[in-house]
C-alpha cells in the first residue's frame, strides 16, 4: 500500500516505522523542516520519504504522490489541519480510504463523510474505552467509531452473570446489524463460529451498527 | 493553493468560453463519461438527469446525476440541499477527481459550470 502520513509528530514518525516495517511505502509530510532534521537519522527512518511542506495545501499532497495513494492519514496535533487535509485527500484526489486524528474529542462530530474522513480515531475516546476496559467486568466499552460514526467497534468482558455464558454463538439471537469479530480467551485470539461456545471472562469482540446496540447489550451483559 | 487556483481559473476561462460560443460546448475539452478513469481529473459535459438530497452522517448533501449518453457520472456537493441553477434537464460542465463507489463513478465537490441547452 501506498501511505501518506501528514504530521510528523511522535504518531505519525511511530506510524510511519509501523507500516514502513509492514511492507507498505511510507511518505511523511511536515511543514517544519527542523522535525525533519531532528529525527530523520541515519537508520531509524531509512525506506521512509520525507517531505517538508504544508500538507493544507493541494500542491504538497499533489507532489507527494497523493493521486495513487491508497490511504492518507492526517495526524497532526490540529484538528483544523487534519479536517483540511482529509478533505483535500477526498475531493481533490479521491483517496480510498482517509484516515484522521482527533486532538479535541469535541470537534469528534466534525471528523465525517462531509469533511472526507472515512475514519476518525481520538485518543482521549480511546483512552477512555480502554480505562472503562480495564476496570469494567461486564459491561459494554465502546472502542472505535468507523463509517463517520455508523459503525461502532465494543467490547465485552463476559462477567459471570452475561446470559451470554454457554451459549453458541448462532444461538445468541445477535441483531442483523452486529457481528462478532473475535474472541480473546486466556491471551489467545478465538476466530468466532457459529458453533464457538461462549465462557466466562471472553473478551468479545462485536462490530455494530446503527440501534443496534441496546440489543447486543441486552444479549451479551444482560 | 496553486492547483486549485490553476482549477478555478480554467474554470472561468471554460465560463467565459461556454459564454463567447453561446452554447458551444466543442469550446470547452471535455471527456466523455464513458471514458473516465477513477482518480484522473476529468471535465465532462452532461444534462442533469436525477437530483437527490442524500444526507450523509445527518448532514446535508446533493447527488446529481449526469449523463451524457456514454455513462452517467454523480456529483455530490457537501453541506447543500440546493445550488442555484442546477435542475433537471440542465447541461453542466463538471470538472473533479473521479471516484468510484460501487458501481457508480462519483465527483466529490466538483467544479460546475452551468451551460446553456
Amino acid at each position: 500500500m501506498k501511505v501518506v502520513i501528514a504530521g510528523a509528530g511522535s504518531v505519525g514518525r511511530y506510524m510511519a516505522q509501523q507500516l514502513r516495517d509492514g511492507g507498505h511505502s511510507v511518505t511523511l509530510v511536515d511543514n517544519d523542516p527542523g522535525v525533519a532534521s531532528r529525527w530523520n537519522k541515519p537508520g531509524a527512518f531509512e525506506g521512509i520519504s520525507w517531505h517538508i511542506g504544508d500538507a493544507c495545501e493541494v500542491d504538497t499532497l499533489a507532489a507527494v504522490g497523493t493521486g495513487d495513494a491508497d490511504v492518507v492519514a492526517a495526524v497532526t496535533g490540529d484538528d483544523e489541519d487534519n479536517l483540511v487535509v482529509s478533505l483535500l485527500a477526498k475531493q481533490e484526489f479521491a483517496v480510498p480510504r482517509v484516515v484522521a486524528r482527533v486532538n479535541n474529542p469535541n470537534n469528534e462530530w466534525m471528523f465525517n463523510d462531509m469533511w472526507g474522513v472515512d475514519v476518525s480515531v481520538s485518543t482521549p475516546h480511546l483512552l477512555t474505552g480502554l480505562v472503562e476496559e480495564a476496570v469494567t467486568i461486564g459491561s459494554f466499552v465502546r472502542l472505535l467509531s468507523l463509517e463517520g460514526g455508523r459503525a461502532r467497534l465494543a467490547e465485552v468482558t463476559l462477567a459471570s452473570t452475561s446470559p451470554a455464558i454457554g451459549v453458541e454463538i448462532a444461538q445468541l439471537g445477535l441483531p442483523r446489524e452486529s457481528t462478532v469479530v473475535a474472541l480473546l480467551r486466556g491471551g489467545h485470539v478465538v476466530v468466532p463460529r457459529g458453533d464457538t461456545t461462549l465462557h466466562e471472562g471472553d473478551e468479545v469482540l462485536v462490530l455494530v451498527t446503527g440501534d443496534a446496540e441496546d440489543d447486543v447489550r441486552r444479549q451479551l451483559v444482560g | 493553493m496553486g492547483l486549485l487556483r490553476g482549477r478555478r481559473a480554467a474554470d472561468d476561462q471554460a465560463a467565459e468560453a461556454v459564454d463567447q460560443a453561446a452554447g458551444a460546448v466543442d469550446a470547452v475539452a471535455s471527456t466523455a463519461i464513458a471514458a473516465v478513469v477513477p482518480r484522473r481529473r476529468v471535465q465532462v459535459v452532461g444534462e442533469v438527469t436525477r437530483m437527490r438530497a442524500q444526507p450523509t452522517s445527518g448532514l446535508p448533501a446533493l447527488a446529481v446525476t449526469l449523463s451524457d449518453g456514454t455513462g452517467t457520472v454523480v456529483a455530490v456537493w457537501t453541506g447543500r440541499r440546493a445550488i442555484g441553477g442546477i435542475t433537471l434537464g440542465r447541461r453542466l460542465l463538471l470538472d473533479g477527481v473521479p471516484r468510484r463507489v460501487g458501481d457508480r463513478l462519483e465527483l466529490v465537490n466538483p467544479a460546475y459550470t452551468l451551460l446553456d441547452r
